[in-house]
């Protein structure tokens, strides 16, 4: 750097190179290692056979404002780089959010007396601009103590905190209504209760941006005019009929189906573009493109776990009648098996009839202590077969499946060739 | 509500503070207790070329070390916005007016561990110019 600028005192005229000069000065002073009088740099780098006074700053106090907050060097760059934010509502935990991941801050006191000196660079704590150059002329220079630190922040990983953002999205689900109401978009905006942006959930919501993005997608959600919506399920139904309903009539091989030839049918028949594209992404999966033209291929699961539902929509019914049902209703050239209803249904025994009763994983809380109550008040004992659709979602850091067990249930296992029992602690 | 980590120091040039630790109480004796500013605590000397230091406070003498931390320490400030004044009708309730900006990093510190050892002073003269010079007292409460 110190060569470049000489380069150019070459080739400019006299007052010119004064400046020039002058600015050389300045960088070499500022270059210059700090004397480290004041600071913090005079105590960790105290030379042997020396010695410094340490006393109490000028500004020395409470400072109630200045937390120490403890993290992993491998969270770094996060901080450095400011991408890291501090998310949550007044009345609830403060956590921490990197891009990915969600974190739990706790206070861990300290009964050791921590004395907080600054870098001799802090110009917070200049009372004038003497407190920041210490007098040369000082034998022994002086490090100030800003502060007595209590204790400090600590972080732990926690599962984000996403119950919350199925609960905001449900306030308002779209249904078919709105898109009569379309042309009124205004009216929509102002009369707006639960109508949610992204930016509006980041807020709400105590998650990492790709828990919150990943979450939505598992819910579903589609984001219409800025908002992040789940659909009625009445009105996906409806979609999803239509959808079959054209297939057979243009005898499109629900394997290969065309993106564009069932979206612009579909809008032809009244439906709104955005909503046609989701039901493609919620029923079915996207097939590598063929000659620029997108090709989706509907999932057997997903579309006959839809026909179940709406069977078993009004209550619980008798399992004869149920699969009867289910088999005429799903698309021709499906096939329907019951272990498609995995964490979707339950059966019970009642007389000599087996009844079954939707209870979907989907609709429980993702919070362990929660889900496992729940869970044990639908039944009291649970065999592990049945037992692990409904918890093989579950996450929590530091917890593996076995540590789930452990804490939320109590294993009995009647005799050695019986099945093992979970029951509630 | 969300509130962004600031930090202006850039990638790895975040200003370094120090840590002095130990173990117990340092207090100042009574009519000084008001007036901490400026009081000196004590002495930080390192004798040798090692990383032992040792911490004179008052009559008492500290032995420790230089240790790192297992987890680097960030310095925040919380600093409260103060309000723009203006009373626009769409106020986002959302913003906070907190602040959290990254001041400083602990990797260091120096940590006393050891019961302090009473120093006997050098005859009066010395503890004459101590005594009058005002000065803090360790006085150790253990933990």
């Amino acid at each position: 750097m110190l060569l470049s600028l000489e380069l150019r005192i070459y080739s400019v005229g006299f007052p010119t190179i004064l400046i020039l000069i002058l600015r050389i000065i300045i960088v070499r002073e500022m270059e210059q290692p700090q004397s480290g009088n004041g600071g913090a740099e005079a105590v960790l780098n105290l030379e042997p056979s020396s010695s410094i006074s340490i006393a109490y700053h000028s500004l020395f106090g409470p400072h109630d404002d200045l937390i120490l907050l403890e993290l992993d060097e491998k969270l770094l760059p996060d901080i450095l780089q400011q991408r890291i934010t501090l998310r949550g509502q007044p009345d609830e935990d403060a956590v921490l959010c990197t891009g990915s991941k969600t974190y739990s801050i706790k206070f861990v006191g300290n009964s050791n007396s921590v004395f907080l000196i600054p870098s001799s660079d802090q110009t917070e704590f200049c009372e004038n601009s003497l407190d920041c150059k210490r007098k040369d002329d000082d034998q022994q220079g002086v490090a100030s103590v800003i502060k007595v630190a209590p204790g400090n922040m600590e972080l732990v990983e926690v599962a984000p905190r996403l119950d919350k953002l199925k609960l905001l999205l449900s306030e308002n689900p779209y249904t078919f209504q709105e898109d009569l109401e379309m042309e009124d978009l205004e009216v929509v905006e102002k009369g707006n209760t639960g109508l949610y942006k992204w930016d509006d959930l980041v807020e709400k919501v105590q998650a990492s941006d790709e828990e919150l993005r990943s979450e939505l997608q598992a819910l579903s959600a589609v984001e219409i005019g800025g908002y992040w919506r789940i659909v009625d399920v009445k009105y996906m139904d409806t979609i999803l009929r239509m959808l079959l309903h054209n297939s057979v009539i243009n005898d499109w091989s629900l394997d290969a189906l065309n993106e564009d030839e069932v979206v612009s049918m579909l809008e032809s028949d009244g439906y709104p573009h955005k909503l046609a594209h989701h039901c493609l992404h919620v029923y079915g999966n996207k097939v590598d493109e063929n000659l620029g033209r997108q090709v989706w291929k509907l999932d057997e699961r997903r579309v006959c776990v839809h026909f179940a539902r709406e069977i078993l929509k009004e209550g619980k019914r008798k399992m004869e009648s149920f699969m009867k049902e289910w088999m005429q209703k799903i698309p021709e050239g499906m096939q329907a098996s019951f272990d498609m209803l995995e964490g979707e249904v339950l059966t019970e025994r009642l007389g000599v009839e087996t009844w079954i009763h939707a209870f979907s994983v989907s609709s429980l809380p993702s919070s362990p202590a929660e889900r496992f109550s729940i869970l044990f008040r639908e039944r009291p004992k649970w065999a592990w077969k049945d037992l692990q659709p409904y918890i093989r979602d579950l996450s929590v850091p530091g917890l593996s499946s076995e540590g789930l067990l452990l804490k939320y249930t109590r294993r009995t296992q009647p005799t050695q060739d019986a099945e093992p029992v979970f029951s509630a602690r | 509500m969300q509130i962004r980590v600031k930090c202006k120091c850039g990638e790895g040039k975040c200003p370094e503070w120090a840590v002095v630790e130990l173990q117990g109480v340092v207090e100042a004796q009574p009519s000084f207790q008001d007036r901490l500013q400026n009081l000196e605590i004590g002495v930080l000397c390192r004798p040798s070329s090692q990383p032992v230091y040792t911490f004179k406070v008052g009559y008492h003498e500290l032995t420790g070390s230089k240790v790192a931390l297992k987890k680097p320490m960030l310095v925040l400030q919380k600093t409260k916005r103060t309000g723009t004044g203006d009373t626009d009708v769409g106020t986002d309730t959302n913003s906070s007016n907190v602040e959290l900006q990254v001041i400083g990093i602990i990797r260091h510190r120096i940590l006393f561990k050891t019961r302090p050892k009473p120093l006997i002073s050098k005859p009066q003269p010395a503890v004459k110019e101590k005594a009058s010079a005002p000065g803090a007292v360790a006085s150790n409460q253990t933990a």
